[in-house]
C-alpha cells in the first residue's frame, strides 16, 4: 500500500467505495428476495380466504374507503385502532423524542409532521438546532476527551507501554465498554421487556439509534396497549438512552480517530500531494493571523507566498 | 365488485393517471385485510376492490405492469397495521440493485429512512455487519474528499481575493462562506425541490423541499421517499439519480460545514465554551504528530503543518481530517 502513487491512492478509495456499496445492495437482494417473496405469497393467499368469505357480505366500497383512510393515516403514524386509553401521537413526550431524534439526525421516522406549517417549521428548527448540536457536541467532546485519555496514561505508566500501543488499547477498550453499556445491556433489557422480540432485534434496534441510522421499525412498546404513564416513562428513558448513548459513541469514536494508525490512514487518503505553495502560503497566512493577535511588537511583517 | 366491473376499472388501470398504491392490511396480527387504492384524475381517493383469485388466473398483474405499479409496505409491529417495504414490480425481478442501492446508500450515510427495511434475521445482521464496517470506511471517503474539495473551493479562492486584491483575509473568508452556503442551498435544496416537485406526481415544493432538507442533514423520517409513484418511467435510473444527489449533496453539505468551521470569528466564539485544557498534554500531543509527520517520508514537504492540532486555534490550518466540532462525526 505505501508503494502507492499519491495520485492513484484517491480513485482507489473511491472506487473502493463504490464496490462496497454495490456489494452491499447485492447482499441485501440475496438475503431478503425469497423472504419478501414468501410474505407475497402468503399475504395473497390470505386475501383470496378473505375474498373468498368476506366478499358478499360487504356493500361495495366502504370497505376499501375506510381502509384507505385508515392506511393513510397509518402512514403519518395515526393509528386507529387500539383502545382509548393509550396516549395521543403528539403528547410532551412523544413529541420530545421526536424533537431529539430530528436534533441528534436519528429520525425515527414513524412520528413525522403532517401539517404544512408543521413541515416548514421542522426545517427551520433543524436547521438551526442541528449546527448548535454540533457546538455543543464539540465543547463536551473538548471537555471530556481528556478524562477519557486519563485512564490509558495510567495503563501506559503502569505498564510501560508505548504511547501508541497504549492509545490502541485504550480505544479498543472505551469501544468495548461503549458497545456492551449502550448496545448489549440495553438490549438485553428491551429483550426482556418484550417477550416477542428476538435478541437480535432488540441489538438492531440499539445499533440503529445509536448509529444515528434510525430505521425505527421496531421501536419498543408502539401501540401495545400500555398504561399511558408507563409508556411515557419508557418514552423518557429512550429519550434518555438516545441522549447519552450518542455521546458515549460519539467518544468512542473521537478516541478511535486520535489513534496514529487512524491518523495514518486518513492521510494516506488525504490531499498531501495537492498542497502546493499556495496552500502553504495560506497556511503563513493563518500564522499571520496568529502573529496577529500577539502584542503589536512580535508581530511579523505580512509575507506574500513565493512561488 | 363482480368480475366485469373489475376487469373495467381495471382497464381504467391502463390509463396512466393513476397513482395506485396496495396496502397489505394485519389486524391483531394476523393478515385479513387487502386494500388497493388510488387517486382518479380529479384527485378523488378511490378504492379498488381486487379479487385476487381471477387476477392470478389470468395473470393480469403479469400483463398489466402498470397495475403493479406500485406495492407499498411499511412494516411497523404495531397490532394493528403490518407492512414490509415498497417494490418497483411485484413479480419475478421484484427486487433491483437500484432499490437496493438506495437502502445501503442511506444505511451508509446514516439517514435511514425506515422506509424500506429488512426482513429477515439474516438482513438485520448483516444490517449491522454491514454498518459497523461500511460507516467508518464512509467517513474515511467523505474525509478525502472533503478535504480536496475545501481546498479548491474554499482556500485557494480566499487566498486568491486575499493576496491579488488586498482584501483582509477574514473579510474575504466571511464574504466567501456567505456565499458559498448561498449558492449550495439553491444547488441542492431548492433546484432539487424544483425538481421533485415535478417529478413526483403528490408532492408540492414545500413537501419536496422538507424530503431534500431531511436527507441531506441524514436525518431521513421517510415519510416522503421519491421514486415510489406509480406512473414513474424510468425508475431504476431515477433511483440512481437520487443515490447520487445524496452523496454529492451530503459532500456539499461538509464542504460548506468545513469552510464554515475555519472561519476565525467562529473559532474564537467557540473557544468561549471550551475548557482549559492542560498544556503539558498539548505539548505531548504536538510532539507526537510531529513523531508522525517525520516518520513517513513522503509527507515531510508538507511537514508538521497538517498535523498540528487543530483544536489550538491560532495555530495552523484546519486539517479536514479531524475537523473540530465532529463535523463528520453526525453527519
Amino acid at each position: 500500500m505505501g508503494a502507492l502513487r499519491p495520485w492513484a491512492r484517491f480513485p482507489l478509495l473511491v472506487v473502493a467505495h463504490l464496490l462496497a456499496l454495490g456489494i452491499g445492495a447485492a447482499v441485501f437482494q440475496a438475503l431478503e428476495g425469497p423472504p419478501a417473496r414468501q410474505l407475497q405469497a402468503k399475504l395473497r393467499a390470505e386475501l383470496a380466504t378473505f375474498q373468498a368469505e368476506y366478499g358478499a357480505c360487504l356493500p361495495p366500497g366502504a370497505l376499501e374507503e375506510l381502509l384507505g383512510t385508515a392506511l393513510a393515516a397509518q402512514v403519518h403514524g395515526v393509528s386507529s385502532l387500539g383502545n382509548g386509553s393509550e396516549a395521543g401521537n403528539w403528547d410532551l413526550p412523544s413529541a420530545l423524542l421526536f424533537t431529539a431524534s430530528l436534533l441528534t439526525t436519528t429520525g425515527y421516522g414513524y412520528m413525522a409532521p403532517l401539517s404544512a406549517g408543521g413541515k416548514a417549521f421542522c426545517v427551520v428548527y433543524a436547521a438551526l438546532g442541528l449546527p448548535a448540536s454540533l457546538a455543543l457536541l464539540a465543547a463536551l467532546r473538548r471537555g471530556l476527551l481528556p478524562l477519557l485519555s486519563r485512564p490509558g496514561a495510567w495503563v501506559a505508566g503502569q505498564w510501560q507501554l508505548a504511547p501508541a500501543r497504549a492509545a490502541l488499547l485504550q480505544a479498543a477498550g472505551w469501544g468495548l465498554l461503549v458497545a456492551a453499556t449502550f448496545v448489549l445491556l440495553p438490549a438485553l433489557v428491551l429483550w426482556g421487556l418484550q417477550g416477542d422480540r428476538s435478541l437480535l432485534e432488540a441489538v438492531y434496534f440499539c445499533f440503529g439509534s445509536l448509529s444515528t441510522i434510525g430505521l425505527g421499525d421496531l421501536l419498543p412498546g408502539r401501540g401495545r396497549g400500555l398504561h399511558p404513564v408507563l409508556y411515557h416513562l419508557g418514552q423518557l428513558a429512550l429519550l434518555g438512552y438516545l441522549l447519552l448513548g450518542l455521546l458515549a459513541m460519539l467518544l468512542a469514536v473521537e478516541t478511535f480517530s486520535e489513534l496514529p494508525q487512524v491518523r495514518a490512514m486518513v492521510k494516506f487518503f488525504g490531499s498531501s500531494g495537492l498542497l502546493t505553495a499556495e496552500d502553504q502560503g495560506g497556511i503563513l497566512g493563518q500564522d499571520e493571523l496568529a502573529l496577529s493577535t500577539l502584542p503589536p511588537s512580535a508581530a511579523a511583517p505580512e509575507q506574500a507566498p513565493t512561488c | 365488485g363482480n368480475g366485469s366491473n373489475l376487469v373495467e376499472s381495471q382497464t381504467d388501470l391502463c390509463s396512466d393517471h393513476w397513482g395506485l398504491v396496495c396496502f397489505y392490511y394485519v389486524h391483531l396480527g394476523e393478515l385479513r385485510h387487502l386494500g388497493a387504492f388510488g387517486n382518479d384524475k380529479g384527485g378523488k381517493l378511490l378504492f379498488l376492490n381486487i379479487p385476487f383469485s381471477q387476477i392470478a388466473e389470468q395473470n393480469i398483474f403479469k400483463r398489466n405492469a402498470q397495475f403493479c405499479g406500485l406495492v407499498c409496505l411499511n412494516l411497523h409491529f404495531s397490532p394493528f397495521a403490518m407492512s414490509v417495504s415498497s417494490w418497483s414490480r411485484m413479480f419475478p425481478d421484484v427486487y433491483s440493485v437500484p432499490l437496493f442501492l438506495l437502502t445501503s446508500v442511506p444505511l451508509l450515510l446514516r439517514a435511514g429512512y425506515g422506509h424500506t427495511v429488512p426482513l429477515s434475521d439474516g438482513g438485520k445482521a448483516f444490517c449491522i455487519i454491514y454498518s459497523v464496517i461500511g460507516i467508518p470506511f464512509t467517513l474515511l471517503f467523505l474525509t478525502a474528499v472533503v478535504q480536496r474539495v475545501t481546498i479548491h473551493v474554499t482556500r485557494r479562492p480566499v487566498l486568491y481575493f486575499h493576496i491579488r486584491w488586498g482584501f483582509s483575509k477574514q473579510v474575504v473568508a466571511i464574504v466567501h462562506a456567505v456565499l458559498l452556503g448561498f449558492v449550495t442551498v439553491s444547488c441542492f435544496f431548492f433546484i432539487p425541490a424544483a425538481v421533485f416537485s415535478i417529478l413526483e406526481d403528490d408532492w408540492n415544493f414545500l413537501e419536496s423541499f422538507y424530503f431534500c432538507f431531511i436527507s441531506l442533514s441524514t436525518i431521513g423520517l421517510g415519510d416522503y421517499v421519491p421514486g415510489e409513484g406509480y406512473n414513474q418511467k424510468f425508475r431504476e435510473l431515477y433511483k440512481i439519480g437520487i443515490t447520487c444527489y445524496l452523496l454529492l449533496g451530503l459532500i456539499a453539505m461538509l464542504v460548506v460545514l468545513e469552510t464554515f468551521c475555519e472561519l476565525h470569528e467562529l473559532k474564537k466564539f467557540r473557544k468561549m465554551f471550551y475548557v482549559k485544557k492542560d498544556k503539558d498534554e498539548d505539548r505531548v500531543h504536538i510532539i507526537e504528530h510531529d513523531q508522525l509527520s517525520f516518520s513517513s517520508i513522503a509527507d515531510q514537504a508538507t511537514g508538521p503543518k497538517e498535523d498540528r492540532r487543530q483544536d489550538e486555534p491560532f495555530v495552523g490550518p484546519q486539517s479536514s481530517a479531524h475537523p473540530d466540532g465532529s463535523a463528520l462525526h453526525d453527519h
